[in-house]
């Protein structure tokens, strides 16, 4: 979820009216946004957008038209977007795209601004836009990647060719030296950083004027020179390129708005593409992709629960900068040219729930009568919990994540090591190795913490009912996932005897019946760890823990425990 | 304390002791001993007792040095001395080689050497030529007689204070007597401060009380099966106990509280008509996201949030008619309506197995078999990708659920939120404000006004998209919820980290109070 900075003298500006903390928060939730820091010394609010659906809300400029149409505001006249297949007068203002470009980086999108001088704040945010958006909607510059440009020093038509990257040297932004193409992706910090995206392909992409003067290495890095945009500039050139074009207008008509409303003039640009693409092979951008969705009052009515008068929805929906026709035959919705969020009827729902407001739909109390019920396993649990409870037994609860080292070094001999391994399920990227196996028993967490409370009042009872997973080749999942119990007893004095005592109580007050039989497992002194059958399944064992063990984790008094399967013992 | 409390925090100890002497009275522990019969270590524990209550004050310190007899030296009050013994066996045996009377009298030769040096030197042994020893005057020398006196004084315990010796005393006694510690002789050298105290104001109000409530000391203290069986018990004045004595500490079984909170919530949500599902650890991205409608490129989806599992790396199968469904919806919206997400769906992708990063997965496993009208929940352990910090854990617990009926809606989901509101989190006041989760449309976020904590948000909630409830064979509308079930449960318990939750300290545990 993407958090934008933004001088709250630029939103009030925005909004043209001013409000404290509490009014501002609250008039934020209808752009699912959060007041994230209030304004610091330097006038700045930080603020974090929660719809990843909706980009044109992050920066200043979109998510104060937002807050103003919602407040009542007239929706605006973005004129300047064309219609697929409207032609355009753009003159000379033309990109031309080079066949090579089709297996490459296929699409772009551009449009020129001119107005007042760019001040920092503006800039500022247009800067922060392109990173919001090429980031979080453009996924890391991979599908949308935008540029920005002194539109003086160029000449239209701008050229967008697949260069090669040996030959092909200019001065990379931030840099006072030519350099090759691949150079850059190595040598620049913005070439190391995303490389990646064009690194395997034949030939890169790259933008130049008229007269061979470079723009820039799109997804990468702009020139030193044309691509030097400064406080005080007021002719732009913008583009973006990428591969997805739906998006790629999305974002365009996104920026082109932004400056409309900071008051700038869009001057659209034609692009000429060599190959078919979704909107042809010419198209004027910021160009207008969406289609109308369609729904009726009733479905509306349906999921929001309440009678909605037609001309209270078409209100409702301005307020969200959505163009509404309702009639007795339905409604017809035109998404606003930054938006792209209408995939279904049900998107219009929302819209229409936020601009009557939450507070004209009043909780109602359900009244489908359903019965309630605690899952079998889950009751079991709980008949096994107040068992150990009054056998004298603390609960613990454990995370489920933990080492190699923990789980399977320091309980077992090294003979065992790598058939306990294969018998947890490994996590393929852990975070750390101290996060990188799922628990396939409980008994090691119960020996963690044991190691760890030799200053606790001894005796020590301690159990936890929980999940284990263990592979299984026979699961779909090659794995399961079991309802354990896990016991241990710390003491001078703790043993077999002891623990032996517990399990039967245990099984007598279940009303289970089980037997024993010898087992050799060499987490315990031989000799001392019995299995536990239940209808004739294995469910457990119990025993007194090898001093091996017991020495690998560091505890220096004897210890007695079992683990039982309770879904096996529980019948399920 | 008032007064009848402060009789009741006085052992009989303190009570014989504070009855039995006057505001003049000065009292030191020989004396108690000797008065009221204690033992020594009975009398310092009264004395220390009534101090710290201030019944009792220090009136006198002298620095004293003391010869206490030693079980050797009460043999030789009661048997002789060596000299003693020596001098009697020549006299009545007549003359014998050292050896001979060392043999004779059971003492080692170097006792009786030193013995007889001391006694030839003051003329009342000799020894003749023969190396036997003989009676010289036989009369005991004033060494010997003020060595017996003192033994004869000291005999049967009692002290002798240096200061009360005459200087003929104190050079014998120099002579028989070791620092404490030093074994062998007949005397022990203590040097130690005598301390006497005298009831103070207080120490004689108590007194006064204790008079007043006929309380004497001799009271009983425990009940006993005898005196049930022989009835002695009716004759029996009980001690009455200082209630207000510190309990000792004793280590029950006991549930954890965390769990104990889990089990509430469950128990709450039974109580409202919602039943139980949960399912397995490891799950496959297909349940986890693109059965919720998450694009497969969508960027919460990157290798970075969700933890992958290594072996095996894929689920055999997706069962059917479902990933077919889910996977005409997302490229291009099925039959549900929808536009869908316009891209080729990877059906080898969906087969890939995580830990389940979120509680929705068995909320979207449940619809297939669900019914109508139905409520589920499920308290679900989910796994991400996280540092682990005060506020992020490796894997944690979501509450979620669903509604399904023709009947739900908006208006209906904000009354489920409202009863979690008050009945799960005991809110004084509810907000709705509108949230995204790309699973829902509609979406809700409910926060909640605590009475003590203030504002924050309890959860997420909203209508299942129909492009998730259609492919699964659900034509109604569904509402579904999820709770910040860990958040909660550390403001319920007063924790501010959620590693605690998860402790592995027992101490800490067991410590651990309720709410």
């Amino acid at each position: 979820m993407p958090k934008i900075e933004l001088s709250q003298e630029a939103l009030f500006s925005y909004l043209q009216t001013r409000m404290d903390d509490v009014e501002l928060e609250k008039l934020l939730t209808v752009a699912k946004a959060e007041l994230d820091e209030p304004v610091n010394d330097e006038g700045i609010v930080k603020i974090e957008l929660n719809d990843t659906n909706r980009p044109d809300l992050w920066s200043t400029a979109g998510l104060a038209r937002q807050l103003r149409l919602h407040r009542g505001a007239p929706m605006p006249d973005y004129g300047f977007v064309s219609r697929p297949g409207e032609a355009a007068e753009t003159g000379t203002r033309r990109v031309i795209v080079d066949a090579g470009l089709q297996a490459v980086r296929p699409f772009i999108a551009a449009f020129a601004v001119t107005g007042t001088a760019i001040d920092e704040a503006l800039l500022n945010d247009l800067i922060q836009t392109q990173e919001k958006l090429c980031w979080n909607y453009g996924r890391k510059r991979r599908s949308i990647a935008m540029g920005v440009y002194r539109s003086d020093l160029m000449k239209y038509p701008v050229r967008y060719v697949a260069a090669d990257p040996d030959v092909t040297r200019f001065t990379p932004l931030g840099l006072t030296e030519e350099l090759t193409m691949r150079e850059m992706l190595s040598k620049h910090p913005k070439g190391q950083e995303f490389g990646h995206i064009v690194a395997d392909a034949s030939a890169f992409p790259l933008l130049t004027d008229d007269r061979g003067d470079v723009l820039s290495f799109p997804p990468i890095i702009n020139s030193a020179r044309i691509g030097a945009v400064e406080v005080g500039d007021s002719n732009l050139f913008i583009e973006m390129t990428g591969t997805d074009m739906p998006s790629l207008l999305h974002a365009c008509s996104i920026v082109a708005c932004d400056l409309a409303d900071a008051g700038y003039t869009i001057l659209p640009v034609t692009i000429e593409y060599p190959y078919d693409t979704p909107v042809g092979r010419e198209v004027v951008t910021p160009c207008y992709f969406q289609t109308p969705v369609s729904t009726t009052v009733p479905y509306i009515e349906k999921l929001l629960g309440r009678t909605i008068a037609g001309d209270e929805l078409a209100a409702g929906l301005r307020r969200m900068g959505i163009a509404a026709t309702v009639t007795e035959a339905g409604v017809t919705i035109e998404p606003p040219p930054y938006r792209n969020d209408f995939l279904h009827p049900v998107d219009v729902v929302e819209d229409a729930m936020i601009g009557l407001g939450m507070d004209t739909f009043p909780p109602e109390v359900p009244s489908d009568f359903t019965v309630g019920r605690l899952s079998p396993a889950e009751l079991f649990g709980r008949r096994v919990k107040s068992i150990l409870v009054g056998l004298g037994y603390q609960e613990m609860i454990f995370n489920y994540l933990g080492s190699r080292r923990d789980f399977i070094e320091r309980v077992y001999p090294e003979s065992e090591w790598e058939a306990q391994h294969a018998a947890h399920v490994q996590v393929a990227n852990p975070m750390s190795e101290n996060f990188e196996f799922v628990r396939a028993s409980i008994l090691p967490h119960l020996l963690i913490a044991e190691a760890g409370s030799a200053n606790a009042v001894y005796p020590h009872l301690v159990f936890e009912v929980g999940k284990v997973v263990r592979r299984d080749a026979t699961d779909n999942y090659g794995s399961i996932t079991r309802n354990s119990l896990g016991m241990l007893g710390a003491d001078a004095e703790a043993g077999f005897t002891l623990i032996n005592s517990h399990i039967s109580a245990l099984f007598y007050y279940l009303g289970r019946d089980y037997t024993l039989r010898e087992s050799g497992d060499a987490r315990f002194i031989p000799g001392r760890c019995a299995e536990i059958v239940v209808n004739g399944m294995a469910a457990g064992w119990f025993g007194e823990v090898h001093p091996e063990t017991l020495e690998k984790f560091g505890i220096q008094v004897p210890v007695c425990a079992g683990e039982i399967d309770l879904d096996t013992v529980q019948g399920v | 304390m008032s007064a009848n409390d402060i009789l009741k925090s006085l052992h009989p100890l303190e009570v014989k002791v504070l009855l039995r002497y006057g505001s003049n009275d000065l009292i030191d522990t020989t004396r108690i001993q000797e008065d009221l019969r204690f033992n020594l270590g009975q009398c310092n524990q009264a004395v220390s007792w009534l101090t710290a209550k201030e019944f009792l004050v220090e009136h006198e310190r002298v620095h004293r040095t003391v010869y206490e007899i030693t079980s050797l030296g009460e043999e030789f009050a009661q048997n002789g001395t060596p000299d003693e013994r020596i001098l009697a066996f020549v006299q009545e045996h007549g003359s014998a080689t050292l050896p001979e009377i060392a043999s004779a009298l059971g003492l080692e030769n170097r006792d009786v050497g030193s013995a007889f040096g001391s006694l030839s030197k003051e003329g009342v042994l000799a020894m003749d030529a023969e190396k036997r020893v003989t009676v010289a005057s036989g009369t005991p020398s004033e060494r010997m007689r003020e060595v017996r006196g003192l033994l004869d004084e000291a005999h049967g315990g009692k002290e002798l204070a240096a200061d009360r010796l005459s200087a003929v005393q104190n050079e014998a006694m120099a002579g028989i007597s070791k620092k404490r510690g030093s074994a062998g002789s007949p005397f022990r050298l203590v040097e130690r401060d005598e301390v006497t105290y005298r009831l103070t104001d207080a120490g004689m109000d108590a007194q006064e009380n204790l008079k007043t409530a006929g309380v004497t000391g001799e009271e009983v203290g425990a009940l006993t099966s005898r005196m049930l069986k022989d009835g002695s018990w009716r004759t029996a004045q009980f001690r009455a106990y200082n209630i207000n004595s510190p309990p000792s500490r004793t280590l029950p079984g006991r549930r954890n509280p965390y769990c104990e909170y889990l089990d509430r919530v469950k128990d709450k949500l039974v109580s409202l008509g919602f039943e139980e599902f949960d399912g397995p650890i490891v799950e496959t991205e297909f349940w986890n996201s693109d059965a919720l409608f998450m694009p497969q490129f969508h960027s919460a989806r990157d290798i970075h949030d969700v933890y992958y599992v290594k072996e095996p790396a894929h689920a055999r199968e997706i069962e059917e008619p479902y990933l077919s469904q889910v996977a005409a919806t997302h490229e291009d919206g099925w039959k549900t309506g929808s536009a869908g997400w316009n891209y080729g769906f990877d059906r080898d992708f969906t087969r890939r197995l995580i830990l389940r990063s979120q509680g929705t997965v068995m909320s979207a496993k449940t619809l297939p078999k669900a019914s109508i009208p139905g409520k589920y929940f499920g308290t679900l352990r989910c796994f991400r990708y996280d540092q682990v910090d005060a506020t992020h854990l490796s894997d944690f617990y979501q509450t979620e659920g669903i509604v399904l009926g023709e009947s739900v809606n908006l208006r209906t989901l904000l009354g489920f939120l409202q009863m979690f509101a008050e009945e799960l989190a005991g809110a004084t006041e509810v907000k709705y404000v509108p949230g995204y989760f790309p699973f829902t449309e509609p979406s809700v976020e409910v926060h909640i006004k605590h009475p003590v904590l203030g504002w924050f948000e309890l959860g997420g909630s909203g209508i299942f998209r129909p492009e998730v409830t259609e492919p699964l064979g659900i034509k109604v509308p569904v509402l579904a919820w999820g709770l910040g079930i860990d958040r909660m449960a550390l403001m319920n318990l007063g924790l501010d980290d959620l590693r605690e939750l998860f402790s592995t300290n027992i101490e800490n545990v067991r410590l651990r109070r309720g709410n």
